[in-house]
């Protein structure tokens, strides 16, 4: 896949994955605040400003984790890195386009944003494990004897 | 025996089921003859030219425009390059990295890693990398 085509998709798919999370924010408040327009709202800028976090976090992962000629331990500093910096876009651009006022949407987003990053890797490597369940399965039928 | 040949949508869809009442060396020929592992490569060490069987090669790789040919325990070297041997050779060989064409039936297992690439294990336990954009080949080609 070329990166180009790749950039497009992980920016689709993150844009996605913030507005998911935007919309729990908003189910968060709605249980626990009694007014929680007070604190959520989500004008055109904010879906705009959605799309462009989105693109600039998939750049940095074309940028950092599309590289496979790295050691297993260079590949995991590399994921380190692309997480606190995108923790600390995410938390600038939320603060730009106000999608947190007090220090708890701050720490929302901030629990949301570290919960959907573990959750995107475990899903990646459960279904890298499944597949290479089915690949070795597949490699067993057609196998030479030595 | 009765042969029937009946047209397949696609390439992918191409197969080819022997029911035979015995396995004998007629029909592992033919077996070896569909799954393109009947043919041979000259191949050279040491100065001396060799015949080498396509079902005897692990892998070849291409190195600063040179072509080796791996088998169990030696390697060769050959005068295609590698988009030709990718053309010469069929069935189960295939590319999976820019320089590195492998024989899929010479894989013991594979391994994922976080990048999404895949350590595969041959049969005389060297390790080869399958990078990550032909892992949907692979799968392809097993039929998953």
């Amino acid at each position: 896949m070329g990166k180009l085509k790749l950039w497009f998709l992980q920016t689709m798919m993150i844009s996605f994955a913030i507005l998911v999370g935007i919309i729990l924010e908003g189910v968060v408040y709605l249980i626990v605040d009694n007014d929680p327009l007070s604190e959520m709202s989500l004008d055109w800028y904010q879906l705009l400003s959605i799309v462009l976090t989105g693109a600039v976090c998939s750049l940095f992962s074309v940028i950092l984790l599309c590289r496979e000629s790295v050691s297993k331990k260079e590949y995991l500093i590399r994921v380190i890195i692309h997480c606190v910096l995108l923790y600390g876009l995410v938390v600038l651009i939320g603060k730009i386009f106000t999608w947190y006022t007090k220090l708890e949407g701050f720490l929302l987003v901030t629990i949301i944003y570290f919960l959907v990053y573990v959750f995107v890797w475990v899903s990646t490597i459960f279904l890298q494990k499944q597949d290479e369940n089915k690949i070795n399965k597949a490699l067993g039928d057609i196998r030479d004897e030595e | 025996m009765k042969v029937t040949i009946e047209k397949a949508g696609s390439k992918e869809e191409e197969q080819a089921i022997i029911k035979a009442f015995e396995i004998t060396g007629d029909i592992k020929s033919a077996a070896e003859l569909l799954e393109g592992d009947s043919g041979s490569l000259p191949v050279t060490l040491d100065g001396k030219t060799f015949i080498l069987k396509h079902n005897a090669i692990y892998y070849i790789e291409s190195v600063d425009k040179k072509t080796f040919v791996y088998t169990k325990d030696a390697c060769y070297e050959s005068k295609y390059r590698l988009y030709e041997l990718e053309k010469l050779l069929l069935g189960y060989f295939m590319r999976c990295s820019k320089a590195t064409i492998l024989n899929l039936k010479k894989v013991k297992s594979v391994k994922s890693e976080m990048s999404g690439r895949l350590n595969a294990t041959l049969l005389n336990n060297e390790v080869i990398v399958i990078s990550r954009g032909y892992v949907k080949e692979v799968k392809g080609r097993l039929g998953i």
